[in-house]
């Protein structure tokens, strides 16, 4: 494989890594802070436990963020090094901000969160809690506007220096706002949300069947239940609206996302299907008829364009572009006063990047049948959580929870669901994004770092060994600590015996930690 | 004094990407430097105290590092874009140590096995003393200089960086961070603790003199320009002699008037002066090219456009004095000595 294609593994395997853990840490930290806060208003000490237990899992969860999201951060650098210096002046400045008002706010406030217990007042340790989870929301906020602003470029103009060209920023607002920033940041938000409610609702499911710490376990699950409900709802919605965006500003990867070859009028939404890449080709099955159309421009009739056409397109645009560079470099040779030829200079840049980067073929683009699969499968689970959040807070609310075990194992073992969600929604919004690593300006294999290959495999090889090592201890240390159990300040609720306790959660670990 | 460097965006630039690295290295820096020292000694209590007392603040000090990516990106995507390239290798090696670190935090205490911690124990070593090692040996090549072209591609190999100059350099910060960090414990435990932690003193100071002397001879022989602007900026040279006052404190407090709370100052004096110093010599260039000075990069070839630099600067003044204020609140939380109880300790 050459430096490229490693490169593109590299960052996709260690973004991964990362998001495995950062869904977690934002919204499990909400939950904390809105557990905490509910123990301030109720005093019911029930609360305070279970903040108490969920941040002992949080922080061992954070741990493992902040050391996976400390590679993303010297990446671009390393990796993607020709990009860096052409995105740099846009790219560069909502980076630093998410280490200045976030990471700061994110990381002081955690140790005083984890340590600060007996040295300050509840009040305080509360609002610590809140600093945590804003610092992770404000931290997601800005990488997404880095990553939004790759995907739906705004703000800037192309400049050429001696060092090459590049994006230069002309309005701050626009390039943060972009057209995919607001959407892009609720669902992923929404997402880490619907991730710590489900996770919740698992790991306090789990109690319920070992009849261990009953009485808390039954409160935390109504409001982790609550919670997710109202997430998973939200998610739907914005995850609609989030397609009709991509449909105006990302149309290949729209078209990408559902297998259309062809432009359709009253184009189907299909369910599953079978798609050939190399024949240009897809079977569907279960077609919903016109609803594509609807779903992307709020109109049974309107027009999706197939990828056979957009990529006509395209070439048609590369060559205007190419067919203007002579046009501007006469125009620039009359030019007389040292704006029109800066604003002349400017526009001949623009030209030569996008006659470039617009001429793309076929085989340019990444696999097909994996940007469909991935994104269906994502919807599919959001509706499958939006079922099972329902169902759980049905439950909860008529305290019959007990009685459904089924239910209750079914809510474990959903505890990996919303993180596949999560991975697959990144998977079909990134692969969907190639062949370029800046939409319509930069191509992928133009962004990369002169690095001999070798020493990337050697990267990778590294990476991969210690991301999957500290997983694995990152996994056995939270079942662990699942096994063991919150430190319980209501003294009867320990008296509850556990029926048919699990050996490897309750036995062995919490025997030998608690006499200590 | 140059009075671009006041005056110019980007002359403001260069002596903010100078605070952050002096910020990172006086918070993360005893952070590294009590790291260093943890393995050193075999009382599992001390150890674990060592870890405590960083306990509550190391991630936030880690962030240092964090913003001051951020920062060299926004500001000067070339330097960001090159220096990361070019020391490929180099630089996962310090993330890789630095992933090594965060976890043996946080999961070394969490079981009670010999196996376990003596297996987190090496890995909070290496993540402490690599980053501080390879922090100096990469100062070093951007000062003495790589081989990029005009483009800013790197044409050299992995080894060449470990030149016995640039080693000699690692040696200096990794002396100095132990400097700090022996400075640090000396004022947050007592006992057992305290008294490893003086040894851990000397030693630092001695060999960051030693390697100082030493990088001194070696840069003179291969580079004697390096110092050309003390000679054109006389001003230039308080960076040297804060570096040389920091030194007299700190082995005044520590061995005269053995007053142990104050050494920290000493070895805080070092760094903003040894920082101020290289920084200084090598103004305004951040990376020198050996193939051609024409080739360098400086803060003028390779800084973003002056609307990003605007934003930026105001972003800064906002936020830079919220994060010292908070900080401070929060190290003072946490004042005090600490011991083997709570903590990572549980
Ligand atoms: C939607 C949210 C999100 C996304 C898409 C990313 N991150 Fe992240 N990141 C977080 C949300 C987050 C977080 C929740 O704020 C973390 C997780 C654990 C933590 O401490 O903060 C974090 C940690 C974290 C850290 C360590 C911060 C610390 O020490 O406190 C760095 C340097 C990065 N991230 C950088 C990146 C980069 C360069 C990304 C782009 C590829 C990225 N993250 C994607
Ligand atoms: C913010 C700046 C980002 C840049 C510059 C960037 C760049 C890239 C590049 C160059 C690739 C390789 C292209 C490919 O192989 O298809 C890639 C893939 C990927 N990225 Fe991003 N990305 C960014 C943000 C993110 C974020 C925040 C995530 C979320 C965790 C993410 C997740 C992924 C995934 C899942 C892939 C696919 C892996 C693959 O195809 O091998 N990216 N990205
Ligand atoms: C149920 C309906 C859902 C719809 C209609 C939906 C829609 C979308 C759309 C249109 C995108 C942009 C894809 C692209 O750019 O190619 C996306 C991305 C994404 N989705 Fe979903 N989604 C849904 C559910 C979920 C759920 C339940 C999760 C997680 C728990 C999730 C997590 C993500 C993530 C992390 C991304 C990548 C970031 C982004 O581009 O916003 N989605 N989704």
């Amino acid at each position: 494989m050459d430096t490229l294609m490693l490169s593109r593994w590299q960052f996709g395997l260690t973004a991964f890594y990362h998001f495995i853990y950062v869904p977690l840490t934002i919204g499990l930290g909400f939950l904390i802070a809105l557990m905490k806060t509910r123990y301030l208003q109720t005093r019911n000490k029930h609360y305070d436990d279970l903040s108490m237990f969920f941040m002992k899992l949080f922080a061992i969860n954070f741990a493992l963020g902040v050391a996976t999201g400390l590679t993303m951060e010297f990446e671009f650098g390393t990796n993607w090094s020709e990009y860096s210096k052409f995105v740099g002046d846009i790219f560069g400045a909502p980076l630093a901000l998410e280490g200045l008002s976030a990471f700061f706010l994110e990381s002081t406030f955690m140790g005083l969160f984890l340590f600060g217990r007996n040295r300050v007042s509840d009040k305080v340790h509360t609002f610590s809690a809140w600093m945590v989870a804003i610092g992770g929301t404000l931290s997601a906020l800005w990488i997404l506007i880095a990553n939004s602003w790759q995907q739906t470029p705004a703000g800037y103009k192309i400049v050429e220096t001696p060092q090459g060209f590049k994006a230069e920023l002309t309005n701050f607002w626009e390039a943060v706002v972009n057209h995919s920033t607001v959407y892009r940041f609720l669902h992923t938000v929404d997402g880490a949300f619907i991730t710590a409610g489900i996770f919740a609702m698992g790991v306090l499911a789990f109690y319920l069947i070992k009849r261990r710490y009953v009485e808390m376990a039954k409160i935390g699950f109504k409001f982790a239940a609550t919670f997710t409900v109202i997430a998973t709802i939200a998610q739907v919605i914005i995850g609609d609206l989030h397609g009709y965006e991509v449909a105006h500003q990302q149309p290949l990867k729209l078209a990408m996302v559902e297998g259309k070859f062809e432009t359709e009028k009253c184009a189907s939404l299909d369910l599953f299907g079978i798609i050939d890449q190399e024949n240009k080709q897809s079977r569907m099955l279960l077609k919903i008829p016109c609803l594509l159309s609807f779903l992307s421009y709020h109109d049974f009739n309107a027009e999706v364009k197939g990828i056979n056409d957009l990529l006509k397109e395209y070439q048609d645009k590369s060559r205007e572009y190419a067919n203007l560079i002579p046009v501007l470099e006469q125009k620039l040779q009359q030019a007389q006063t040292p704006e029109e030829k800066q604003k002349i200079k400017d526009q001949l840049a623009e030209a030569k990047v996008k006659a470039h980067a617009f001429n793309i073929k076929y085989e340019d683009l990444p696999s097909i049948p994996l940007v469909f699969t991935t994104f269906h499968l994502m919807v599919y689970l959001g509706f499958y959580f939006v079922l099972i959040a329902l169902l759980a807070w049905w439950f909860a609310k008529k305290g019959t929870l007990e009685k459904h075990k089924g239910f209750l194992w079914l809510l474990v073992l959903s505890i990996p669901l919303p993180y596949m969600a999560n991975l697959l929604g990144w998977m079909s919004a990134e692969v969907g994004r190639q062949p370029w690593i800046v939409f319509g300006m930069l191509l992928t294999r133009d962004g990369v770092s002169f690095v001999p290959a070798t020493q990337v495999s050697l990267s990778i090889a590294v990476f991969t060994t210690i991301y999957t090592i500290f997983f694995i201890v990152f996994l056995y240390l939270m079942f662990k600590t699942i096994g063991k159990g919150p430190n319980i300040t209501t003294a009867k609720e320990e008296s509850v015996p556990p029926v048919n306790p699990n050996p490897a959660f309750t036995t062995n670990f919490s025997k030998s930690e608690e006499v200590k | 004094m140059p009075i671009e460097m006041f005056t110019t965006l980007n002359g403001i630039w260069f002596l903010l990407a100078g605070i952050f690295l002096i910020g990172y290295s006086l918070t993360d820096g005893f952070d590294l430097g009590s790291g260093i020292l943890h393995i050193f000694t075999k009382d599992e209590n001390t150890r674990i105290t060592y870890m405590n007392a960083v306990g509550p603040v190391w991630d936030g000090n880690e962030v240092w590092l964090i913003a001051g990516g951020g920062m060299l990106f926004a500001a000067f995507p070339v330097v960001y874009a090159v220096s990361f390239s070019a020391f490929y290798l180099a630089m996962f090696i310090v993330l890789w140590a630095l992933i090594l670190r965060a976890t043996a935090f946080e999961y070394r205490n969490k079981k009670e096995s010999k196996i376990w911690r003596t297996a987190w124990d090496i890995a909070y070593w290496i993540g402490n003393t690599v980053p501080a090692l390879l922090f100096g040996v990469a100062v070093g090549n951007a000062v003495l200089g790589i081989p990029i072209d005009q483009k800013g591609i790197y044409h050299g190999t992995f080894l060449q960086l470990l030149n016995p100059t640039a080693v000699l350099m690692g040696f200096v910060s990794l002396f100095m961070y132990l400097m700090h960090g022996s400075a640090y414990l000396l004022i947050k435990t007592e006992g057992k603790p305290f008294e490893f932690a003086k040894k851990g003193a000397v030693v630092g100071f001695i060999g960051f003199v030693a390697s100082l002397i030493l990088a001194d001879f070696f840069i003179i022989a291969i580079k004697p320009t390096l110092f050309l602007n003390f000679f054109d900026y006389p001003l230039f040279w308080i960076a040297p002699f804060l570096m040389i006052l920091g030194l007299v404190l700190y082995f005044k407090y520590l061995v005269v008037d053995e007053k142990y709370n104050k050494v920290i100052y000493g070895s805080t004096l070092t760094i903003l002066g040894t920082i101020l110093t290289i920084a200084l010599a090598s103004y305004p260039v951040f990376i020198r090219s050996s193939i051609d000075e024409k080739y360098n990069l400086t803060i003028w070839n390779s800084a973003s456009s002056d609307l990003t630099l605007t934003i930026m600067l105001i972003s800064t003044l906002i936020f830079l004095p919220l994060i010292i204020g908070y900080t401070v609140y929060v190290y003072r939380v946490f004042k005090g000595k600490v011991s083997s109880e709570g903590g990572y300790g549980h």
